[in-house]
């Protein structure tokens, strides 16, 4: 009977967290849109709604009437297949990041503003995105366009490469927490005024994980799978209609949880001041600091340009790689000095 | 609810293997064994074996099963024509292993009920991230090793066999099925003049990169 319970309350929970990340995508959508213009001089879209805060939803419901295109000489199925796993891995990933304290609820008591707490939270959300690569890879492949194709190679390429040094700059945090879960890595960064942020104690670390995370998610200046001038819109090409919108969303909801991880991981999750009194400013931090990260994705797109795919390549592999080991052998090196002086 | 579970997960488990045998296109079996794993990971976590789980999706599904992937999508290999079994010996020697299998399993089965020893609920935190990497550090340190050093060697087996005879510069790269060479190839060191050199024939791009043909053409070949 208890299990029960817990289903549906972690069922409620999951609702809950899927309605808030895509009323934060179609935000994402509206500010990347409404930024990029201001960066490069224009308005952007400002006549739907109030300054076009509706202008997503428009988006939406137009994407959604178009008509639902199937090419000849597809494999159905795959195609078919493709933009759930994008979209289904993307979500997935959200659910271990703490975003708050524990809150005391009148009736219920201490709840954690967690929804999945468990012991590997980390190695979850990197399974998941490995995971995540196969939407792209098969959107591209099942496409049979040749543009789709080479940009389902290249965006897998990529993804596999950069996974690597993402996977690597993460492991200074686990030597310094001593613990693949997520919400003790938040409440071991508490205190001193913030400088207890792993991103005092892991700046290599932290700069390893923006590039790597950038390359991950396909975006400015790494987004050569999409890129428009040679590929036209690389993997999801042949897409229209709702499967559009899927990878569409799928990319977004990566943007978000990258920043998310980024967040618990290096800027202290959900710490900050005064949250000792009142817990649910924890939310507030934790949602500051994510749009934070977001913004830097859209200030980085109105500012750089694109990669080659050769440098893409050589940059991954013979730079990021070699620092992010250095930085393991460095954290590592000084955690065992520290704690042979007795200091630690 | 447990049970159910389990039985989700065991099924998807035994279809996706089936359809790994079963299916006729390559990718679709490629697809159905990243179900496999997939499922598999689920019933590790049913099982309290979060870390294993964790690394099953990371290792098999999010990397072995990307390179069957990859080849496949870039070989572009046809579907396989059904045809008649060749090997037939080879069908008794399948089913007496499948009912080696199933007596196996009944026994376990059996010796499970009739066990002296009770099961005991969740005191068992041997599947969690310390417990393994203690166990991987201390008692198991010797194995733990060797095997770091048999993947360092095929790491560096893989890179020995695909490493050309010629000595090329590093920053050299051949693309198949062109004939043009970049000018870094035959100059290393000129990294920043790219200008391509384009060939006629094989043996004259091979000419230039010095490379020994394997046996002397009797007569120019075009590609």
């Amino acid at each position: 009977m208890d299990l029960t319970i817990n289903i549906v309350l972690y069922f409620v929970a999951i609702t809950i967290a899927f309605l808030t990340i895509m009323l934060m995508v179609a935000a994402t959508v509206l500010a990347e849109r409404r930024v990029l213009a201001f960066l490069q001089g224009r308005l952007g879209p400002n006549r739907v709604g109030y300054g076009g805060v509706l202008q997503p939803f428009a988006d939406f419901i137009k994407t959604m009437m178009k008509e639902d295109l199937v090419p000849a000489q597809t494999t159905k199925f795959v195609f078919l297949l493709a933009p759930m796993i994008a979209v289904i891995t993307a979500i997935m990933a959200i659910l271990v990041y703490p975003f708050g304290p524990t809150i005391n609820l009148p009736l219920i008591g201490p709840l954690q503003l967690v929804i999945a707490r468990f012991d590997v939270g980390l190695l979850y959300v990197l399974g998941i995105t490995s995971v995540g690569v196969y939407g792209i890879a098969l959107a591209g492949w099942s496409s049979n366009n040749k543009y789709s194709l080479m940009g389902g190679l290249r965006s897998s390429a990529q993804m596999i490469s950069y996974e690597l040094s993402l996977g690597l700059s993460l492991v200074g945090v686990v030597l310094i927490a001593g613990t693949l879960d997520i919400y003790s890595i938040v409440e071991q960064q508490s205190g001193w005024w913030g400088f207890h942020w792993n991103i005092f104690y892991q700046p290599l670390g932290f700069i390893i994980y923006l590039i790597s995370a950038i390359a991950e998610t396909n975006r400015v200046p790494f987004d050569l799978p999409e890129a428009e001038t040679e590929l036209v819109a690389g993997f999801h090409t042949e897409y229209s209609s709702i499967k559009f919108l899927l990878f569409f969303n799928a990319e977004y909801i990566n943007m978000i949880t990258v920043s998310m991880l980024a967040t618990t991981l290096f800027l202290g999750g959900w710490q900050g001041p005064l949250v000792a009194q009142f817990p649910l400013l924890g939310v507030f931090y934790f949602l500051i600091k994510i749009l934070f990260f977001l913004f830097l994705y859209i200030w980085l797109r109105g500012t750089l340009p694109r990669f080659r795919f050769d440098q893409l390549m050589s940059f991954g592999w013979k730079f990021l790689m070699p620092v992010a080991i250095l930085n393991i052998i460095l954290t590592a090196s000084v955690a065992f000095a520290l704690a042979a002086l007795g200091w630690l | 609810m447990l049970a159910l579970l389990f039985i989700i997960f065991a099924g998807m488990a035994i279809g996706c293997a089936v359809a790994v045998v079963a299916q006729r296109n390559p990718l679709y079996s490629a697809i159905s064994l990243i179900g496999v794993f997939i499922s598999l990971a689920c019933l590790y976590v049913m099982l309290a074996a979060p870390f294993i789980a964790a690394v099953q999706v990371i290792v098999y599904a999010g990397a072995i099963m990307v390179l069957v992937v990859f080849v496949i999508m870039l070989l572009n290999v046809e579907e396989e024509e059904r045809r008649r079994p060749r090997l037939k010996f080879l069908v008794p020697v399948a089913i007496g292993l499948a009912a080696v299998l199933v007596a196996e399993t009944s026994f376990i089965m059996y010796s499970v009920r009739f066990s002296p020893f009770t099961p005991t609920e969740n005191v068992s935190n041997t599947g969690l991230t310390s417990q393994i990497g203690t166990g991987l550090f201390t008692t198991y340190l010797l194995p733990f090793e060797i095997t770091s050093v048999l993947l360092l060697m095929a790491i560096v087996g893989a890179m020995t066999l695909t490493r050309r005879s010629a000595s090329l510069s590093p920053t050299a790269r051949i693309v198949p099925g062109t004939q043009i060479l970049a000018m870094d190839i035959l100059t290393p060191g000129s990294s920043e003049n790219l200008t391509a050199v384009e060939t006629d024939t094989t043996t004259e791009a091979a000419l230039l990169l010095g490379v020994k043909p394997r046996q002397a053409p009797e007569e120019d070949e075009e590609i």
